[in-house]
């Protein structure tokens, strides 16, 4: 333990294993306050705020969640604001099953391509500019859907329009910009789950627009179009507002201020490499496919499905597949939560047992919901499917923290593209063909679900064991250290960049459960004070 | 037989289990093809939505027995998709059970049923996607229920299809504001990226 405050090793989180890993705030002694600085919340040596104030609009940090949020709120609306307009537009441009379902596929594969360059970006012009670059310049891409007039117009636009879903990465960065990061993982966690719920509020938003714009005496074939200006309009405002209102860092904008030379800018290479071949890089970029995945690929389909199987009016279709979306609000946040909850007592075994149990969960509930022949069962289905597919993201980031220090930016994106591929998958698999009815569809990406959430099973960490293996034994091995630092060659640890390593390894002590006290010293590990 | 009756009570009680399918949802297959339709349109023909129109006719058959009409009470003529237009559409797909069959989805007239020649003049719709298309009349009992049909084509629906050339839903005026508001939006995040870069590099001075 170290004598002053702040220094390695006198962190106190996680020793005791009872505080969470997410956690709404950090308490003075663990990161020590900026007394100095003039912010309306506690900030450290960074001017990183301290607490989530989650109702607060405070300049500069609570100001970035909302602006934060809420630009990702509104690309999801847009990306998936054609979805519960299916059943009008596909009269409209005389499309067939396979049309919709490669719109489908296009709609999502546009941002894995977007979020990888958008990580460069932030790095060069800052969050804030990546982010009001891609809400304003794809914008127009929103208003061109009132030019589309055939199928391959239909297609290329939901492609474009999908690229705003870059906006996850920012909203991503620029939180860990302003929030310290014991309090990241809620906070980010929350910004994610809130920015997805646009995926189900857009399916409330665009039948209700439609009908308004039909009262008003549009046909609907031109009623739809209309309606697509809304989303459009809220790109330009959002992008105005986090142009004027937003700030890249907690002290300012990155063109105005001097970049201090505090962040030594690791190797993009050796991080790759180091994400490419851990295992559990790949476990987990195929397993968000199957949570965030599916949960695109419904948003994409749920509406129409209703709409279809059960005679529904468009707007009643509409408000049944928001409930799916908006099941975000709480539902990301709840798979966190209990994430958490069962590391405290069982460690990372807790942490993969969870999200296996979940993600299955889901899976098996994607089957009934697809099966289903009655109205209120299909809900009921449809909503623990949400609840479980939505819980397992949460728990998904709840575990990707430990995988790796080093390379947590590219595994956290490589992560991300894994859903949007996997989203892109189901649908060109299940609902793009006329083999079969989209309930069949469902009921297959509902099995697809359980086969690809085994792999789980296979995740083992040396120091904290597997579902069905327990931690190693061996001293030297079964050391979060060792883990942590066998990411760094001989002579990068000699320059010490592997120091961040050693702290994150200490702190993530707590993934061992009710087992911290019997840890017995590792031997041969790095000294923490020079 | 003790047998015999618990078979007959468990299917009533599957039977009141399987409520909606059990009420004897009429099949396309049990209609009484009854009704002789003929329409203006020549097989092959386009009609602008919006714009061209179409009459039909309808009277009963005949050479159907004279009372078979007795129960027919109203008429539903309605605009119906041909099989090249259900293709690859599960949403337009035929089925022989009427409540869930999706061959007819746009109503042309609603009338009282009548035996001697019925016609009515209807223009095409603006909401009428496009497709190709034949015509069926519905008649239907005092209860509502279905009890026969007539087609404008054969039973292999090959004959007498005629197409819709429909609107495109596009309009100048939406053409022209979404260019503004496009140009407006890539115009604004550039004069502000310029703002602040002359901003910053004038401090710098």
């Amino acid at each position: 333990m170290g004598d002053t405050e702040g220094s390695p090793g006198s962190s106190m989180h996680g020793v005791t294993g009872r505080e969470p890993v997410l956690a709404f705030a950090v308490a003075s002694p663990i990161v020590p306050t900026d007394t100095t600085a003039k912010f309306d919340l506690p900030v450290d040596s960074e001017h990183k705020a301290k607490v989530f104030k989650l109702f607060s609009f405070a300049n500069p940090h609570m100001r970035t969640f909302h602006l934060s949020w809420i630009s990702f709120f509104t690309c999801f609306v847009s990306t998936f604001a054609a979805a519960p307009l299916v059943p009008i537009i596909r009269d409209n441009l005389n499309l067939t099953k396979g049309d919709i379902g490669n719109a489908g596929v296009a709609s999502v594969s546009g941002s894995i391509f977007s979020r990888l360059v958008m990580g460069a970006v932030c790095d060069l012009l800052g969050p804030r500019y990546g982010c009001a670059f891609v809400i304003m310049l794809t914008a127009p891409t929103v208003f061109c859907m009132s030019f589309v007039s055939s199928a391959s117009g239909y297609i290329a636009v939901r492609f474009m329009i999908g690229f705003s879903l870059a906006t996850f990465v920012t909203c991503q960065y620029w939180m860990s910009t302003m929030f310290n990061s014991k309090i990241i993982g809620l906070v980010n966690g929350t910004a994610a789950g809130w920015g997805n719920m646009g995926g189900g509020a857009t399916q409330l938003i665009m039948p209700i627009l439609f009908e308004v714009i039909q009262k008003f005496g549009a046909t609907p074939f031109t009623a739809w179009r209309i309606a697509f200006f809304i989303p459009g309009w809220l790109h330009v405002i959002m992008g105005i507002m986090v142009l004027t209102l937003g700030q890249d860092l907690p002290d300012g904008n990155l063109g105005a201020l001097q970049k201090t030379g505090e962040v030594s800018k690791d190797k993009f290479s050796k991080v790759l490499w180091y994400a490419a071949t851990n295992y559990r890089t790949w476990v987990f970029v195929l397993l968000y496919g199957y949570s965030m995945g599916v949960e695109l690929s419904t948003d994409n389909v749920i509406a129409e499905y209703f709409f279809d199987r059960f005679d529904l009016k468009l707007h009643t279709a509409g408000i049944i597949a928001a409930t799916f979306g908006m099941a975000n609000f709480v539902a990301r946040p709840f798979g966190g939560y209990i994430s958490d909850l069962a590391a405290r007592r069982f460690g990372m075994r807790g942490r993969l047992w969870t999200l296996w149990i979940l993600q299955t969960m889901g899976g098996v509930f994607c089957i009934l919901l697809g099966a289903s022949k009655s109205l209120p069962i299909a809900v009921a289905m449809m909503i623990i499917f949400s609840v479980g597919a939505q819980a397992a993201c949460g728990a998904t980031f709840g575990i990707i923290p430990f995988i790796s220090r080093r390379s947590l930016g590219i595994i956290s994106g490589m992560t991300g593209a894994g859903g949007n591929f996997g989203s892109g998958l189901t649908q060109l698999l299940f609902f793009t063909s006329s083999q079969f009815s989209t309930g069949t569809g469902l009921s297959y990406m509902g099995i697809m679900i359980v086969c690809c959430t085994l792999p789980v099973t296979l995740v083992h960490f040396p120091q904290w064991g597997s579902m069905f293996l327990p931690a190693t034994k061996d001293v030297v091995k079964g050391s979060e250290e060792h883990y942590y630092t066998s990411e760094w060659t001989e002579e990068e640890m000699k320059k010490g960049m592997h120091q961040g390593s050693v702290r994150f390894a200490e702190n993530s002590r707590s993934e061992r459960g009710r087992r911290i006290a019997s840890i017995p010293t590792p031997p041969n590990v790095t000294p923490n004070h020079v | 037989m003790a047998s015999s009756r618990i078979l007959f009570v468990v299917s009533i009680l599957l039977c009141s289990f399987a409520m909606h399918s059990c009420y004897a949802s009429e099949l396309f297959s049990n209609l009484k093809k009854s009704i002789l339709v003929t329409s203006s349109a020549k097989h092959g023909q386009v009609l602008k939505s919006g714009e061209a129109n179409i009459t039909v006719t309808w009277s009963f058959n005949k050479t159907f027995p004279a009372g078979a009409d007795s129960t027919y009470k109203t008429v539903k003529v309605k605009l119906c998709y041909a099989p090249i237009s259900q293709k690859d559409r599960g949403w337009r797909k035929t089925k022989d059970e009427l409540k869930k069959d999706r061959t007819c989805q746009h109503k042309i007239v609603k009338r009282k049923y009548e035996a001697s020649k019925n016609s009515v003049t209807w223009t095409i719709e603006r909401d009428i996607p496009k497709a190709t298309y034949f015509v069926r009349v519905y008649v239907f009992n005092a209860e509502d229920k279905e009890v026969a049909y007539g087609q404008t084509t054969n039973t292999a629906k090959k004959t007498n299809l005629f197409e819709v050339e429909a609107i495109t839903g596009r309009h100048a005026s939406l053409d022209i504001a979404s260019v503004c508001f496009s140009v407006f939006s890539i115009v604004s995040l550039a004069g502000f990226f310029y703002l602040e870069k002359r901003k910053g590099s004038s401090q710098q001075k």
